[in-house]
């Protein structure tokens, strides 16, 4: 006959009993509603269930068969809450219960001990759980003697612990000297939890740690190793997958191991075959792939040959993906995008441009972020962008959406995106303008975020490259001399590097473009040539040199202007900017100075001879004339023009 | 530049960038850098008649590591178009390390490629290495002669009906002192020894300015 549960409150009022046959019978009865069901387990926490069965297990006696009884119980309840359910976490901890669970890990009977660590396990599941100090010596006993017991649920714990709080190298190097790799790897051969659970805690010990890598290939004569390679075909997916993550964590964090391309294609094609696996590990593959893929060329070949694109697309091409799958298929495309010309074409041929379009607008800002990502990748191409490939409505409206979006991660990554396909080589930019693109940028400039400020100037810089007069006028008039010249002096160097190169390509171009350094009374150039004063990283200077370059380009006044600034009257040559430059030890530092040099003494420009007879009063001609010899061979070949249109007008 | 369709069969050969990872130490030289502008013209005289083509080259993208260097071409004058005709291409950098003198594509054999590079001067020097190795022991990392393989892969603002063909390919020598370019148009189909000779502009400014991008 079937029967209503009691009610919540029943069972609560019960729990608080003294008779612990009534309080066991309650416990059970909560363990049965809230196993898998998190509305329950909501539920009941709301209730203030925790502490009641906290407090159960803190004063059950583990000697007594029904104090027992009541532990294991107890502490399977507990572990449930906690299980999947951060709120639940944290009112285990909350209530005290995580000692008690520790204290029952050396109880003389075995389903207590069982049953704290299973509970522990759940706990160690969450972040919220307390970081567990390897420092301490007492503690690294306590975690070693978990690996090496006979116990399962003790190796599990052991291991769930690493995975949970082994974050630094320091902390995977007091794993290493412990012995806890040897503990691990017997775990290899054991039940499939201890296999997943040991090569999880293997990859964290592991990752971007060459010292502890070399210790692991190095054991039992490369055993391990071989042992791990073994595992990424096992009939479990779950241990495939960790295999394989075990494998990406050794060769990503030493160059010297898994070098063989057998296993580089063995890794790529398993990933991919792990893609149609329903559950979460077809999820985490993609995730996995892109670390094994991200920044090497020769991967992201093997994958390109491996088919992997097509792979991708047709999951893509499954409406109904989870948007952690939309997530890791797009942060994967994007790092098989972001070197290889072939992979990209492929990516265009095969139309995922418009499953990346629609991704763009996604509920899920993790699948916003991952999109553009995947479309800073493609748009690498210069091929792609003189196609004009990017530049329209269909992606460019939802970009510059995306510029205004509450997650700061989805604005730097569309500012990504745009920095590249704004490059498009063509002089009109009025599709970007129209919908309001400049307007946008110019706003995240004055962020607060540097991140923001630095991807919006080097938009800009983007933009304004090779751009014609009527677009630059736009920009400029939008952003406005005072920002600019304070963009310039940026507190980031990153964003001080961007703006100068915004500037220099402001002035490139047509003459009257060198006018925009001197509106509003030269504020523009008086901070570029504060810069070029104290530069904190080489590219700032030579970005700065440039910009002086390009203005000496310019006509009489300009040059004049760019006299003014190296060598201000008072100014002792040697000592001169210019003169500093010259003899820097970065050659593209002495190539950007000799430049403007060639600018200055352009023999047919009217002043060229008196700015010649201060070059060679300030000393300038002399270091000229050595850097003909220069060791690099564009600083001598400018430094040889420049002497010869100096000498043109004789040694006067 | 486009030259007019000799034959009815057209191969565009894809692109292969050939790259490896290894670094090189070819320097980099300012005058050939994005941004870069260049204007001359391309002789495409034939027995019939002499004439000559006005030639634009803008620099879009240049990765010396890889010996990859792009652009586009506008040809002016084209009788045949209502338009400027613009291309897009990308070059080979000989750089031994990336690619040697030796073209092995593009129904180039190793003759038709010493036959060109022995139409440039600067080239003289190097001709017996390369003869024996195509010039991979040649080390240019300091010689102030860039040498190029040009080949067009696309019309930029016309259809490929527009009775022009970009089936052959240029070989290119690059002036590091001054920028002066000059080439070779190469098609087995097409009139030989089109040259091409291009000169540094400067819009009309008094010197020379530089413009830069980066993708991230």
């Amino acid at each position: 006959m079937p029967s209503s549960h009691p009610s919540s409150d029943l069972i609560l009022h019960r729990l608080s009993s003294s008779d612990y046959e009534i309080k066991l019978k309650a416990i059970r009865e909560i363990k049965n509603q809230i196993i898998g069901n998190r509305t329950k387990k909501l539920s009941y926490i709301k209730l203030g269930a925790v502490p009641s069965v906290a407090d159960a297990l803190a004063t059950a006696n583990s000697d007594s068969d029904f104090g027992s009884n009541l532990i294991v119980q107890s502490a399977a309840v507990l572990g449930s809450f906690a299980c999947g359910v951060d709120q639940g976490v944290r009112a285990v901890l909350d209530a005290g219960a995580f000692p008690h669970l520790i204290r029952f890990l050396s109880a003389a009977d075995e389903k207590v001990v069982d049953a704290a660590a299973r509970s522990l396990r759940m706990i160690y599941q969450s972040k919220l759980a307390p970081k567990f100090d390897f420092y301490k010596e007492q503690n690294m006993d306590f975690l070693l003697s978990l690996l090496r017991s006979e116990n399962e649920n003790l190796t599990g714990l052991g291991a769930g612990v690493i995975i949970h709080s082994c974050e630094t190298s320091d902390e995977q190097n007091i794993l290493c000297q412990a012995g806890s790799l040897e503990k691990l790897i017997s775990g290899l051969d054991g039940s499939i939890n201890q296999r997943d659970a040991s090569l999880e805690s293997l990859a964290t010990i592991l990752k971007n740690n060459p010292e502890a890598v070399s210790k692991f290939a190095e054991l039992q004569n490369g055993r391990a190793l071989r042992s791990v390679i073994e595992l990424t075909k096992d009939r479990y997916s779950r241990t495939r997958l960790l295999a394989c993550l075990c494998l990406i964590c050794i060769k990503n964090s030493s160059s010297c191991h898994l070098q063989d391309i057998g296993i580089k294609t063995k890794l790529i094609y398993i990933l991919l075959e792990l893609l149609d696996d329903s559950s979460q590990v077809g999820e985490e593959a993609s995730f996995a792939f892109s670390s094994l893929v991200s920044g090497k060329e020769d991967l992201q070949k093997l994958a390109f040959e491996a088919n992997a694109i097509d792979k991708f697309y047709n999951h893509l091409q499954n409406c109904a993906l989870h948007p952690k799958r939309l997530e890791g298929i797009f942060l994967a495309l994007a790092e098989l995008c972001s070197k290889l010309e072939c992979c990209r074409s492929k990516f265009i041929s095969l139309q995922v441009l418009n499953l990346l379009i629609s991704a763009l607008t996604h509920d899920e800002a993790n699948v916003r972020t991952a999109a553009c990502k995947c479309l800073k990748s493609v748009s690498r191409s210069i091929k792609n962008l003189s196609a004009g490939y990017f530049m329209n409505e269909r992606i460019v409206i939802p970009l510059v959406r995306l510029l205004s979006d509450l997650s700061t991660s989805v604005q730097v990554a569309a500012l990504g995106a745009i920095s590249n396909i704004v490059v498009d080589f063509t002089p009109d930019k009025s599709t970007f303008i129209q919908c309001g693109g400049i307007k946008e940028l110019v706003q995240l400039t004055k962020s607060m975020d540097s991140s923001l400020r630095l991807n919006a100037v080097w938009s800009l810089r983007n933009m304004v490259f090779l751009a014609d007069r009527m677009c630059k006028e736009a920009i400029f008039m939008e952003l406005t001399v005072s920002s600019v010249a304070s963009l310039i002096c940026d507190s980031e160097p990153s964003v001080q590097e961007q703006a100068l190169g915004l500037v220099c390509n402001f002035v490139d171009g047509c003459m009257d473009c060198v006018e925009f350094a001197f509106a509003e009374d030269g504020i523009i150039l008086d901070a570029v040539g504060r810069q070029l004063w104290k530069f904190s990283k080489m590219e700032i200077g030579i970005q700065g040199m440039y910009v002086l370059s390009n203005i000496a380009s310019g006509n009489e006044f300009h040059k004049e202007a760019i006299m003014q600034l190296l060598f201000p009257q008072a100014e002792n040559g040697s000592h001169s900017l210019l003169s500093q430059y010259l003899q820097s030890n970065d050659s593209r530092l002495r190539t950007s100075a000799a430049w403007v040099i060639v600018n200055l003494t352009v023999p047919a420009s009217p002043g060229a001879f008196d700015r010649v007879v201060k070059l060679r009063n300030f000393g300038i001609v002399s270091q000229i004339k050595r850097m003909i010899s220069d060791s690099c061979m564009d600083v001598k070949l400018r430094a040889r023009l420049a002497f010869g249109q100096i000498n043109s007008f004789g040694d006067s | 530049m486009p030259v007019r369709v000799a034959l009815e069969n057209i191969t565009t050969p894809s692109h292969v960038s050939g790259a490896n990872s290894r670094r090189n130490s070819f320097q980099s030289c300012t005058l050939l850098t994005v941004g870069q502008a260049f204007s001359g013209t391309q002789n495409v005289s034939s027995l019939q008649k002499d004439e000559a083509w006005r030639v634009n080259v803008r620099i879009q993208g240049c990765d010396l590591e890889h010996g990859y260097l792009c652009g586009t071409m506008e040809a002016l004058n084209v009788p045949m178009a209502d338009t400027p005709v613009v291309t897009f291409w990308e070059g080979e950098i000989v750089d031994t390390k990336n690619y040697t003198f030796f073209t092995g594509k593009w129904e180039a054999a190793p003759e038709d490629d010493i036959r060109h590079w022995t139409k440039f001067q600067s080239f003289g020097p190097l001709l017996s290495q390369v003869e024996v190795d195509g010039g991979k022991s040649v080390d240019l990392s300091n010689y102030p002669y860039i040498f190029m393989r040009w080949k067009e892969q696309y019309f930029v603002n016309v259809g490929t009906d527009c009775g022009l063909t970009i089936a052959g390919f240029y070989y290119v020598c690059f002036s590091c002192t001054d920028g002066s370019i000059s080439g070779f148009y190469y098609d087995p189909n097409s009139s030989p020894f089109q040259k091409l000779e291009l000169k540094a502009t400067n819009d009309g400014r008094s010197g020379f300015s530089f413009s830069s991008y980066e993708l991230q």
